[in-house]
């Protein structure tokens, strides 16, 4: 059978959703036959959101209630997003103690996780139209350089959408497979992304079907955006505008700055007129206006090659992604620096969705197995703070995730029972130039003398990037943990009730939503395991078989006439009669590698 | 929790000694890797997602180890009881200390501007030449089962890797990243 599984490109400019329909990967399109969904979102009173090319264009009368780039927004604190972007038209709610960037509009406060939320909505719409059904899980790409809050805020809003996440998935990685499976390539392969506010790069090495990412780099803050800033205070400059623009000035503004940009990729001047002022821009002075933007970009490249220990003629193929690699400028500066042309055969608008449509395929279990792998990396060193605010590193940036790594530290003052631990992620030696994670404690520690307690600090990473942590006093095995959340925004609790209230308020059918949900989840667990035990009968116990049989059993009936409670947890004792059958298969494949034991013993050892 | 402890040679299918081969270990890695990964069990349940970070993450950590020269030969000791964290004086000869002492000064004595980077990579190549010999010294103590002579290798590649990162760093400095 052939799940629905799509690929979501989250965009700081445009949004796209993929999925395999007969051929291969595609984009979908809305009712119009438009595949890219500019991420904007307009709140209006008591309506639906606008979403998309609509609501961009409606941000020049309503500023206040239009939200454009949001992903900007995502994973930090309100003094943060001021001190980038002081221009923001938007009200913060300053009544939110968390220090969240939430934003008031005419249809209430709205939070960046929330509004995230509802292009992903609008997108799986879309999806659930083209292919005729509901989602069973999707691939949402990330930028590379993103922080754990980011990721994680991107996977709130997922889950605020209804959204069962497969993977968050690093965009040039996508980028990387949706080139690799074209060309079938061996070697090393560098993805330049320039999208409208984030750039990465991303170096991989690809070997049969593996590909392992060996150093990324970037900068949240450069994109095509930074271009038609360049261009819009010349524009001002040059037409001798003084005083301050009004913010739907100011976006009429950028957009018209936008537009002279995107011409200046075809034609090497254009005619422009602000105002009563008309003028040329042509692309020698464009080049010039640019310069430093573009160097910062080839700068990059020089870092993460570095990273990586490898030069120029090491790489075989650079691939371009994001549409702000049209410009030439950015084609000439990339092909200079490493001496060959970039592949543009896909489209680079699209080939981050293409790619994490195909991840999605993969994960969700349409393609045969072993198809290709990713192996990601760390974008940013993960550590602790010590003494004298400075970070002891744990996990070095551009390790191979999934990570785990411990450190022991001991406590300083004699009896001292609480240690409090922060959490930092960052490349620099001192924890205010870092960004703060999470701050916890580990109580409970015997009084000892100074030095004498052994504290375990454990940092776990895994194949999405997201990190938890735990923390252990070794003599005592007291132990603390936490998952990593954000310090500003919602917490899990919050997010819980919006996704309650939208379903008592928004969609009247969320609950048969839910029911259904829960029963495709079901339905997907029954099969693997039937194939599981096709495959590998010999590892169950004839015990084990029934009881595992009486649980199917029962869990079937509950999909054809339970509630979505009884079928999740039917599905949970399922997980936990076929557990032990689950570790031994695990150990055959895998196991036996990581013993060095036989599966005899293996299998002795789970019989007692 | 399970805990994974299966040494990492074997794990690789390597025998166990200092000089190995990159590529069989890098192709080995991936091949276990392609089993491992959470990604191949992305529909199975939450215990086997748990148990697959941990087996993924553990082939990683020893993918890792034995990828880097030193960690690898830290780890070899660490195989025959020698444990590199207890460093006593004897473990440090003296004209180790003169030598560092006198590679540190040359790096200290450098402009500080780009005017600096060939004699960086002057340095680099004469000190990567050094840990080139270490490294052969090391394979053979080794292999003698000289442990205490290994330690001392040990540290002596050990405070050349600090340096080549000191480099490193004062030739980003210089490059302006
Ligand atoms: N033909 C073009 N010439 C120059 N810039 C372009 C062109 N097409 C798109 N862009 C720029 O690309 C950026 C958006 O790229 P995209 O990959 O969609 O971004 P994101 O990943 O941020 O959503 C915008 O800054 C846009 O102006
Ligand atoms: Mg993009």
């Amino acid at each position: 059978m052939h799940r629905r599984a799509v690929g979501i490109d989250l965009g700081t400019t445009n949004s796209l959703i993929t999925a395999s329909c007969g051929s291969g990967v595609e984009a979908l399109p809305d009712a119009d036959g438009l595949q890219l969904l500019p991420s904007v979102v307009q709140y209006r009173k008591n309506q639906t959101p606008v979403v998309g090319a609509i609501a961009r264009a409606a941000a020049i009368d309503d500023p206040e209630n239009t939200i454009l780039s949001v992903k900007r927004l995502l994973g930090k604190s309100r003094s943060e997003i001021l001190s980038q972007d002081p221009f923001l038209p938007y009200q913060f709610d300053d009544s939110r103690d968390d220090g969240a960037p939430a934003i008031v509009t005419t249809a209430g406060v709205m939070d960046p996780v929330q509004i995230s939320a509802d292009i992903l909505r609008v997108l799986c719409d879309r999806a659930e139209v083209c292919l005729a059904g509901e989602l069973e899980g999707v691939v949402i790409t990330v930028p590379a350089y993103f922080d754990d809050a980011q990721r994680q805020q991107t996977k709130d809003a997922a889950s605020l959408a209804g959204l069962r996440v497969l993977r968050l998935l690093n965009e040039p990685t996508a980028a990387a497979v949706a080139y690799g499976l074209d060309t079938k390539d061996q070697g090393n392969i560098v993805v330049f992304d320039l999208g409208g506010g984030t750039f990465d790069v991303s170096l991989l090495s690809l070997q049969r079907g593996v590909f392992e990412v060996l150093a990324t780099g970037g900068d949240t803050h450069l994109g095509g955006d930074d271009f038609d800033r360049v261009v819009s205070d010349w524009l001002m400059q040059a037409s001798v505008h003084t005083g301050t623009l009004s913010h739907s000035k100011r976006i009429e503004l950028l957009y018209l700055a936008n537009q002279i940009k995107h011409q200046l990729s075809e034609t090497e001047s254009v005619d422009v007129s602000y105002g009563a002022w008309t003028g040329k821009l042509d692309a020698e002075l464009f080049t010039e206006l640019t310069r430093e933007l573009v160097n910062r970009t080839i700068n990059t490249c020089r870092r993460v090659l570095r990273d990586a220990k490898l030069t120029t003629d090491a790489i075989d193929n650079i691939v371009l992604v994001g549409g702000a690699t049209r410009m030439p400028v950015i084609r000439n500066a990339v092909a200079e620096f490493f001496g060959k042309s970039p592949l543009v055969n896909i489209d680079p608008d699209k080939v981050v969705a293409i790619g994490a449509g195909i991840q999605a395929d993969v994960l969700i279990g349409n393609k045969s197995e072993h198809n290709f792998l990713l192996l990601d990396v760390n974008p940013l060193s993960l550590g602790i703070e010590t003494m004298g605010e400075l970070v002891e590193k744990i996990i070095p940036r551009n390790t191979t995730i999934p990570v785990a790594k411990a450190q022991e530290f001991t406590t300083f003052k004699d009896g001292q029972t609480v240690m409090s631990l922060h959490v930092v992620q960052g490349e620099r030696e001192l924890v205010s130039d870092c960004r703060s994670l999470a701050r916890f404690e580990l109580r409970g520690i015997p009084p000892m003398v100074a030095g004498a307690a052994k504290i375990r600090v454990t940092f776990q990473v895994d194949a999405d990037g997201l990190l938890s942590v735990t923390a252990q006093e070794l003599s005592t095995n007291t132990k603390s943990e936490i998952q990593i959340k954000p310090s500003y925004g919602l917490n899990a609790d919050a997010i819980e009730k919006m996704l309650e209230s939208s379903r008592d308020h928004a969609h009247a059918d969320m609950e048969s939503r839910a029911l259904r949900e829960a029963q495709l989840e079901a339905t997907q667990l029954i099969d693997a395991l039937a194939s599981a035990r096709k495959v590998d009968s010999r590892l169950l116990s004839a015990e084990e078989a029934s009881r595992i049989a009486d649980v199917v059993a029962r869990l079937q009936s509950a999909i054809s006439d339970g509630s979505s409670n009884q079928i999740h947890s039917l599905s949970e004792e399922l997980n936990q009669v076929s557990g032990d059958f689950a570790a031994r298969r695990m150990d055959l494949t895998i196991g036996e590698a990581l013993r060095g034991h036989s599966i005899d013993e293996i299998e002795h050892s789970t019989d007692e | 929790m399970q805990q994974i402890k299966q040494n990492y040679f074997q794990l690789f299918k390597l025998s166990e000694s200092f000089e190995l081969d990159v590529s069989t270990l890098a192709e080995n890695y991936r091949q276990l890797q392609l089993a491992a990964h959470p990604d191949r069990f992305a529909a199975a349940s939450e215990t086997e997602k748990m148990r697959a970070v941990q087996h993924s993450s553990y082939l990683n950590e020893a993918y890792d180890t034995l990828k880097s020269t030193l960690r690898r030969a830290a780890y070899l000791l660490s195989l025959h009881d020698v444990d590199v964290e207890q460093v006593k004086q004897s473990d440090l000869g003296m004209d180790l200390l003169l030598e560092q002492i006198q590679l540190r000064e040359a790096l200290d004595e450098l402009p500080k501007d780009s005017s600096a980077l060939p004699a960086l990579e002057n340095l680099k190549a004469e000190v990567t030449v050094k840990l080139a010999n270490m490294e052969r010294f090391f394979a053979d103590e080794l292999q003698r089962r000289e442990f205490d002579s290994a330690k001392k290798c040990f540290h002596e590649m050990q405070f050349i890797h600090k340096l080549l990162a000191e480099i490193d760093s004062s030739e980003e400095q210089r490059l302006g990243y």
